[in-house]
């Protein structure tokens, strides 16, 4: 125990072997992973807790919902059920089930007026129907009160459900864990522990964005398909041009395996047919 | 083999619902009346004021005069005759159809009492039910409709069950009273000294035939067990409706709602008995004077639980400010689905079910159905149109104290490649335009975003999409996905043909 105490590289043993431990699957759920090593390794139990209000704070453009969605695809693989309170209105379903989602499962409410987004997910909070909640606030000029603050984690503590709040850089709210996320590039993002009961606070790590997609396209380092490919051939005539172009994609691998021919010109046949162009 | 049927009888009904509606009038002594002859007489007494002396066919001045203490209320035969179609409809749970005996009483179809642990066991149940309800029931089976209404009316025990053949000496010891559609001969049988139904039973037809007449002749075929009416069932009403007119006008939430409690449960007892679960309702509340306020009632999912119901309805209510007392409420179901059910076993816990419904409603209501739904894919080459609202029907819960073991995980379907590169968010309709900034070369050097000039970090792309070229509007479109700094990835597009930039989506 002495030689524990002061060699560090036993204690790094010890920690690594309790991260392990934390993720690995369990038949009741008490946290919800997201399936990214760094996170949940930065996560104070090891996922988002449930039972509690996790706040995402950053940028509309920073990882927040993929985060959040990657955590309740664990909830969706437990048969349990997911709601997500969609502020903005611009969640884009097709981009869910890449992460995990299963649609049927998630039921999604789109409050026609700002003032109902709190209330619906207080209701859907207190209901303890749903593993976890989303409450998206980006773009909706909403910043919660704090007795409404108060009365979603006095729901979520209640129900034992997941209470994901997604709140701009300028009006942050009063989460129980709250994370800031910051885009830092083409590279990835940086996810910082701002406030945390479970102790933790200003850890911080970076997660590449490829990470977040499983699967997903990598914008650095993808060879043909990302930022390292070579130039496209230009036409001097069009006033924009991409400097880093990969090749450029159409038919096969457009949306929904549409033929060639209808999205890009045809090639003239004009030299096939022995005409002169 | 002659259809078996069952009778229910509900002693003084619309007593037993007076009291039902208003818990306040149970032990005392209530008379209800109608008019008559320009005087108001007494049409059903309770229990409390018959044993007063208190009997139907009195004027109400003379049964005043016996129990200055008697409550009275006006009989609506037509209401009346309503609440307990009403109640028939419920039992349709148990028995395929039903015939009406006013003002107390119906016959049930048998023929399905093997489903129900035999015929014992459909009376348990008729009972049970009758008593869920509120009602005090005595229930009779057996082949002739005479026969079954007999035993339950005048018959000892409050169940009775007559194997074929043997009504005849079932029927022996009950009073000639139970010939009701007979009154004429009832008397005369009397003045011969008769008083049970054996004795006219065991009288040669000659002599019954000689004396009574046909009628006479008729009345001991029905004692004999030789009924040969048959069951008629009733034709339900296409629309599922309850109407209660209150004593006094609602000023406040909570008598409504303590009116409203027991409509939603003779509701939803008819809805189940059609084997149908509640979409939309809708309450009218017809107000003294202003007239009616209708409230739609939308249900996220189809359902008959009354306690949903009602949740759902005072959450409605609750906002809602009313000028004037409420007189009458209005339940209808304006569209209704089938109800499949849900068998329960030991070990389930259907309270998260119910929370579950029981917030859909609520939220439904508040925000309208449209607010809440489920996604669906749909296939559209469009990325705006890719996606449509859908109902939210999550797997069902499998019932079972092992269900937790049993059910696995299903599988997700793959992902087709495209869906990997999409946005979780995605702008309005076409997206925003966006004032961009090319450098000398005619690369992307910087965008005017949600308020704020960015530089453009990175471009990767293009994919290009196009579609509707069949169509009025077809579009081409060259994707991008653009980092710019401090916001992130975001998806861009490029009209085909040398168009303008248009903020689509970003990869939040």
């Amino acid at each position: 125990m002495e030689t524990a105490r002061t060699d560090p590289a036993v204690l790094e043993r010890l920690r690594e072997r309790i991260r392990t431990l934390q993720a690995a699957p369990r038949a009741l759920l008490s946290v919800l992973r997201t399936g990214l090593p760094p996170v949940d390794g930065l996560l104070p139990g090891g996922g988002f807790p449930l039972g509690q209000v996790v706040e995402l704070w950053g940028e509309p453009a920073s990882g927040r919902a993929r985060l959040a969605f990657r955590a309740i695809a664990e909830a969706h693989r437990a048969l349990r059920l997911a709601a997500w309170v969609d502020g903005p209105g611009t969640l884009y379903p097709p981009a869910l089930p890449p992460l995990g989602i299963r649609l049927e499962q998630l039921l999604v409410v789109r409050p026609p007026e700002p003032r109902q987004l709190a209330w619906s997910a207080l209701q859907l909070l207190r209901s303890g129907a749903f593993a976890a909640v989303g409450l998206d606030l980006s773009r909706t000029g909403v910043r919660l009160s704090p007795p409404e603050s108060r009365r979603l984690v006095e729901a979520a503590t209640r129900s034992g459900g997941l209470l994901f709040l997604l709140t701009p850089t300028e009006a942050p709210a009063d989460g129980t864990l709250r994370l800031r996320l910051l885009a830092t590039g083409p590279r990835g993002m940086r996810l910082e522990v701002v406030r945390s009961r479970q102790g933790g606070t200003s850890r911080a790590v970076e997660v590449p964005w490829q990470m977040l997609t499983p699967g997903g396209p990598s914008d650095v380092g993808a060879g043909p398909r990302g930022l390292d490919a070579p130039p496209l051939p230009v036409d001097p005539a069009l006033p924009f041009r991409r400097a880093r172009a990969c090749t450029v994609r159409d038919g096969p691998i457009g949306i929904q395996g549409q033929r060639p021919g209808r999205d890009l010109p045809l090639p003239s046949f004009a030299q096939a047919l022995g005409v002169a162009p | 083999m002659s259809p078996r049927v069952a009778y229910v009888h509900l002693p003084r009904f619309p007593v037993q619902r007076r009291v039902l509606e208003e818990p306040a009038l149970a032990g005392q002594p209530l008379a209800l009346v109608h008019e008559a002859k320009g005087a108001l007489r007494v049409s059903f007494a309770s229990g409390t004021a018959q044993r007063e002396g208190i009997r139907a066919g009195m004027t109400l001045t003379a049964a005043r005069a016996l129990l200055p203490a008697l409550r009275d209320g006006l009989h609506d035969a037509s209401a009346e005759a309503g609440a307990l179609s009403s109640l028939a409809e419920g039992f349709l749970r148990l028995s395929p159809a039903f015939m009406l005996s006013a003002p107390d009483g119906l016959w049930l179809d048998a023929s399905a009492a093997s489903l129900f642990g035999g015929e014992v066991g459909l009376l348990e149940k008729v009972d049970a039910q009758a008593r869920a309800a509120g009602y005090r029931a005595r229930v009779a089976l057996a082949s002739e409709l005479f026969t079954a209404r007999a035993l339950a009316r005048f018959g000892a025990a409050p169940r009775s069950c007559v194997g074929p053949g043997d009504s005849g000496s079932a029927l022996a010891a009950l009073p000639l009273q139970a010939l009701e559609d007979a009154p004429g001969v009832v008397a005369s049988l009397r003045a011969l000294g008769l008083s049970t139904l054996g004795e006219l039973a065991a009288l040669a037809p000659t002599q019954v035939i000689s004396r009574l007449g046909a009628q006479g002749l008729r009345a001991q075929r029905l004692v004999r067990g030789q009924d040969e009416a048959r069951l008629l069932p009733a034709v339900l009403p296409e629309v599922v409706e309850e109407v209660r007119t209150l004593e006094a006008p609602a000023e406040s939430l909570e008598p409504l709602l303590f009116v409203l409690k027991s409509s939603l449960d003779r509701l939803s007892a008819r809805l189940r008995g059609r084997q149908r679960a509640a979409v939309r309702l809708t309450l009218t509340l017809v107000l003294e004077p202003a007239g009616p306020v209708s409230i739609p009632l939308a249900l996220a999912r189809p359902t008959t639980e009354p306690k949903l119901l009602l949740d759902l309805v005072r959450h409605r209510l609750e906002p809602v400010r009313l000028d004037a007392p409420v007189a009458t409420v209005v339940l209808t179901v304006d569209e209704s689905s089938e109800d499949r059910g849900q068998q329960g076993v030991l070990g389930d816990a259907p309270a998260g079910d119910a929370a579950l419904e029981t917030v859909l409603a609520r939220l439904a209501t508040a925000l309208g159905p449209a607010a809440l739904g489920s996604p669906v894919l749909a296939d559209d080459h469009r990325p705006e149109a890719a996606h449509a609202p859908g109902p939210f029907r999550p797997p069902r819960r499998e019932p079972g104290m092992f269900a937790e073991a049993r059910r696995a995980s299903p599988t997700p379907p793959p992902v087709p490649d495209w869906q990997l590169e999409r946005p979780v968010r995605l702008l309005p309709g076409e997206g925003e335009p966006l004032e961009v900034e090319l450098d000398a070369l005619g690369a992307l050097r910087s965008a005017r975003v949600h308020g704020r000039r960015r530089m453009v970090l990175a471009v990767a792309g293009p994919e290009r999409l196009g579609g509707h070229w069949w169509s009025e509007s077809p579009f081409q479109r060259d994707y991008y996905r653009v980092h710019f700094e401090g916001l992130g990835p975001a998806w861009v597009y490029r009209r085909a043909g040398g168009g303008g930039f248009y903020l689509h989506g970003l990869f939040d």
